[in-house]
């Protein structure tokens, strides 16, 4: 399953539950939500989209928990904004 | 033209004045103060350059030795450590403008807070901020505002610490009477967009920062 990882350079705020990331490489600025910001966090080490959703299981109740296809598009924005890369 | 010190917010600054014209440098209402303590950066003035304002594109160079910021009837020179600056000005305009754009990196530079595009009205000894792009309404807001004292009607000036945000009295007002006051608490931040009908929503903090990056002067 592929993996993916943050890159390195960025500056994120967390303002109540949401979360505001530069990237400081292009000046691009992401909002992600509460699971948003979630997922980013673990992003710091590898994650595949299974761990992820694990992960999101154990932490967020049922009723805001993503489904697999949703996971993916999100990391698909995130490689888009430049915030995250697959691992080869 | 000789030198003069000012001070803006919690810093001096003294201007070397070489401008071959005559021109209006800070509103009256900035403090002339005495040179008692070294000031925190020295900028001198000059003019004969450029040509008249095409548009806000700002050009920004950086190397070891010094940053410019250049615009079609502006040039700023600065060191690294923000200490000295020239500023090549082609009019009044260009003048106020590579004022501000100098200011506005300066206090970035030491992470001491951010000149905003707003005008900011006091009641009750509480800052409320205005925040706009350009024909978005900020002087009508201030000048709705009467009979309420005015701490700026163009940039406010934000102190930002861990204790709090402090709104100071801009030397970079347009046309309207600035308040004696020097300095607020910040209350609240309108962004404001042009409508038929008037009304107030609060958004959420994460909006909020976003729509504000943009009304950063610079």
């Amino acid at each position: 399953m592929k993996r993916y990882i943050q890159n390195k350079t960025y500056d994120v705020t967390r303002l109540d539950d949401e979360y505001v990331v530069l990237n400081t490489d292009n000046y691009t600025v992401t909002k992600l939500n509460g699971v948003g910001g979630f997922c980013w966090s673990l992003l710091h080490e590898e994650q595949t989209v299974d761990s992820l959703l694990e992960a999101i299981h154990k932490e967020f109740p049922e009723d805001e928990q993503p489904d697999e296809g949703e996971i993916e598009e999100f990391i698909m924005d995130l490689i888009q904004c430049e915030l995250v890369h697959h691992v080869s | 033209m000789g030198n003069i010190s000012f001070e803006i917010g919690d810093h001096i600054f003294v201007i070397q004045n070489k401008l071959v014209k005559p021109m209006k440098i800070l509103s009256i209402k900035s403090r002339r103060v005495n040179e008692v303590k070294a000031p925190d950066m020295v900028i001198r003035l000059e003019d004969n350059y450029g040509i008249p304002f095409i548009d806000y594109d700002v050009k920004i160079i950086k190397d070891h030795t010094k940053i410019t910021y250049q615009r079609s009837d502006y040039l700023i020179e600065v060191d690294p450590d923000y200490k000295e600056a020239t500023l090549y000005v082609h009019d009044e305009l260009a003048l106020k403008h590579a004022l501000m754009n100098l200011y506005s990196s300066f206090i970035v530079h030491h992470n001491w807070g951010l000149l905003i595009h707003s005008s900011c009205a006091i009641e009750k000894g509480k800052a409320h901020i205005f925040s706009g792009q350009s024909g978005a309404g900020k002087s009508t807001a201030a000048k709705l505002s009467h009979p309420r004292e005015l701490l700026s009607d163009e940039a406010s000036i934000l102190k930002i610490t861990d204790q709090g945000v402090t709104v100071y009295n801009s030397p970079f007002n347009s046309e309207l009477d600035s308040s004696d006051l020097e300095e607020a608490s910040l209350a609240s931040i309108q962004l404001l967009h042009q409508s038929l009908s008037n009304r107030r929503e609060k958004i959420s903090k994460s909006d909020a920062l976003l729509q504000l990056i943009d009304k950063v002067f610079y």
